[in-house]
């Protein structure tokens, strides 16, 4: 800004159209370019959706020799996509649609509930294990494992042996062990998981879930999925409630509350924003799953999304119609619950709690 | 907050209840190598008004909520009437407390945070809602019982506070700095109001504060603490005048006493440009002479005890302020408001034999021994 920058009337073409003419005004270069990105943006994010949506009335005709953009214009509107799905194949739609909502729901209440007590955990009590115990602890199972796969002990056997020498060990050991972990290295722990790519583990989950016979089954897919969002339930819930003063639950203590009574009288509510948050990613995530699913499931426990890849894969070729269809079904739901979880995510809600 | 709460007289009747005697005995805590509360003894009189005073980080906080149940005790006792509550759960102990920062839960109304303690407790809703609206009137906050702390201002807050520790009528109040985040007007204000509710209540209580007018004003008796020990316990008429070691003496007073660091010599206490005979007989070395800024005068030099530069006067209002030098000490005397005196001038300064105090420089001890009269 030069010497005379504070005489608007003598200010420069660059200055005129970037510098805001005073503190809470933006300058009109600033504003039309701001405007303008953002603008391309919800082109970017809105064109997709109305592309579905006017693509589920399209004819194949329309869908080929296209690309047409405007109802009742370009093209006619037709109904035989929603119709295929809706009235044809209802059995399928319905049997998918129940599958997706089943499994979406279980696991996000198992991880939420799970990670949940754990986050919390981490962040009110101060945890001190011990370098040396968990060294003996990952031996002990490795031990296990080999004797189970090389020499056929049998696997109750080997884990209870595996067990009382992990026991009997950090018992005669543990003081002699100088290093200590904190709370930040179990959250980093249980962060990490989530770091690990799911494509590697996908193989073994199938194998596992193969030799249980719990394959194309709701819990088999359920329980994974709850075990892959945990990590993020964890992360997400340990900072809302460190952000809860402590002050809080040691005032009901004093006021002569139980445990369980301060965590659902003042924790509880205080972290809703927090849950209904987490709830809201973490059921998406389970809702979108496709790799998983894709392994775990072959026809009874099929979800949404291995239907809708379904049918990129036809022998009537990829039905970009009903495909449509299918997702703008899929994207309902998860309106509703941003919709009604929303009015949760709101700020402010420890305003008042400490300070003056 | 509204003003016109301020001058209406509380409605409430006070509870007749029975104070309890608070003893604590040889009380210990170490956060790893660090012993913050190095044998704490405190007896706490049944009604009595304790005030825990030290500078920040000194275990004050510590000891009060090691009486709280919120810090495990490492060693040591602490019995509430007759009652061994060393080891007994916060919700076991009928102690309230008012945290520093209020600690109201947000999401409840100023009604549902004051009953929380009887709801808790099982109180059945009608004569919860009587003890709210007793409790709520002695703090005069009867007519915001819908709002939610977010609404309140800082002071109603203290006063949603101050009324659930009270709702209960618990055996022991302890208070954590419950006024350092009011501003000043305020804080005065709610000390006079702490002060007579804690006289009307009975109750006693333990009050912890760095802030040594708070603590003269609102103490039956005040326990001055530093680095985890007790330095001194008596009411504030007596700490004040009778420090008990340079800690006390320093810590104590707005100015606090003036120091002067010397030696003994033949009897006789040397610093600088002093040279004063002691009365009494001194082992110690290293001597540090004290003496309140409002128990000295500005004279003519050589009239005084010894003599000093001027380094600035300062009118306050109420008094001038003299801030003089001697060698690197730093030296304040305080003069009526129309006193005058030039920069740089060198004066006297003189006191009344028994306004000097001699301390042990080594130990910080106070030595019973004091200038004598004859020069």
């Amino acid at each position: 800004m030069t010497a005379t920058g504070h005489d608007l009337s003598s200010r420069g073409l660059w200055q005129r159209l970037f510098e805001p003419p005073s503190i809470n005004r933006m300058a009109p270069g600033t504003f039309i370019t701001v405007y303008a990105l953002l603008l391309v943006w919800t082109l970017v994010v809105l064109f997709p959706v109305y592309w579905v949506l006017i693509t589920s009335f399209k004819l194949p005709l329309d869908v080929a020799s296209g690309p047409y953009f405007l109802p009742w214009v370009d093209f006619t509107p037709d109904l035989h996509a929603w119709k295929a799905l809706f009235v044809d194949d209802w059995e399928d739609t319905l049997k998918a649609y129940s599958n997706s909502i089943i499994i979406a729901l279980a696991s996000t209440a198992l991880s939420v509930l799970v990670g949940s007590m754990a986050a919390y955990g981490l962040a009110r009590v101060q945890y001190k294990p011990k370098l040396g115990s968990i060294l003996i602890f990952v031996a002990a199972t490795i031990a296990a494992i080999i004797a189970v796969v090389r020499y056929g002990v049998e696997w109750w056997l080997a884990g209870l042996v595996a067990l009382a020498v992990f026991y009997f060990l950090v018992l005669a050991l543990s003081r002699h062990f100088k290093t200590t972990l904190a709370n930040g290295d179990i959250l980093f722990w249980i962060i990490s998981q989530r770091i690990l790519a799911p494509i590697v583990v996908v193989v073994p989950i199938y194998i596992m879930f193969q030799r249980v016979g719990q394959l194309d089954t709701h819990q088999a897919i359920i329980l994974t999925y709850a075990v892959i969002n945990l990590p993020i339930v964890v992360w997400l819930m340990y900072d809302f409630f460190t952000s809860i003063p402590v002050d809080l639950e040691e005032s009901a203590q004093l006021d002569g509350a139980t445990r369980i009574m301060t965590f659902t009288e003042i924790v509880l509510p205080l972290s809703r924003a927090g849950l209904a948050a987490t709830t809201l990613l973490v059921s998406i995530l389970s809702w979108n799953e496709y790799l998983l699913a894709l392994f775990l499931s072959t026809s009874k426990a099929q979800t949404m999304p291995i239907l809708v890849a379904g049918m990129a894969a036809g022998e009537r070729g990829v039905l970009w119609w009903t495909m449509c269809v299918t997702i703008i079904v899929m994207i309902v739901p998860v309106v509703f619950m941003a919709i009604v979880l929303q009015r949760f995510i709101s700020k402010g809600v420890l305003l008042g709690a400490v300070k003056g | 907050m509204s003003t016109n709460v301020i001058d209406r007289p509380s409605t409430a009747t006070p509870a007749a209840l029975t104070p309890k005697r608070l003893t604590i005995s040889n009380l210990n805590k170490s956060f790893g190598a660090v012993h913050v509360v190095k044998n704490l003894s405190i007896d706490v009189e049944p009604g009595e008004f304790l005030v825990l005073l030290g500078p920040s980080g000194c275990g004050k906080t510590t000891a009060l909520r090691m009486i709280a149940g919120l810090e495990e005790v490492d060693d040591g006792s602490i019995v509430l009437g007759d009652t061994d509550m060393t080891h007994v759960l916060p919700k076991y102990r009928d102690i309230a407390m008012v945290f520093q920062s209020y600690a109201l839960y947000p999401h409840k109304t100023v009604a549902e945070n004051i009953g929380f303690p009887l709801k808790v407790r099982g109180i059945e809703p009608g004569a919860r809602e009587e003890a709210v609206r007793d409790a709520a009137a002695q703090v005069h906050m009867e007519t915001l019982l819908d709002r939610f702390p977010r609404q309140l201002s800082g002071g109603q807050r203290q006063r949603v506070a101050l009324a659930r520790a009270i709702v209960r009528r618990p055996a022991a109040f302890l208070m954590d700095e419950p006024l350092s985040n009011l501003d000043a007007k305020l804080r005065g204000f709610m000390r006079a109001e702490l002060k007579h509710m804690q006289h009307e209540l009975g109750v006693t209580t333990v009050y912890v504060t760095h802030d040594q007018i708070e603590a003269m004003t609102l103490a039956h008796r005040v326990a001055i603490i530093d680095h985890g020990v007790l330095q001194q316990l008596g009411t504030p008429k007596d700490v004040y005048n009778n420090p008990a070691n340079l800690f006390v003496a320093g810590f104590m007073g707005s100015p606090p006493m003036n120091f002067v660091e010397g030696t003994m010599n033949n009897g006789r206490f040397r610093a600088h440009q002093v040279d004063l005979a002691v009365e009494g007989g001194v082992t110690a070395s290293d001597v540090t002479l004290g003496f309140r800024p409002e128990d000295a005068v500005v004279v003519d030099p050589g009239q005084g005890r010894f003599d000093a530069r001027v380094y600035t006067a300062e009118m306050t209002g109420e008094q001038t302020l003299v801030t003089l030098k001697i060698g690197e000490d730093t030296l304040a005397v305080k003069m009526p408001k129309d006193f005058e005196v030039d920069y740089d001038a060198t004066v006297g300064i003189g006191f009344a034999i028994d306004h000097g105090f001699l301390f042990d420089t080594t130990t910080g001890k106070r030595l019973d021994a004091r200038i004598a009269d004859a020069a």
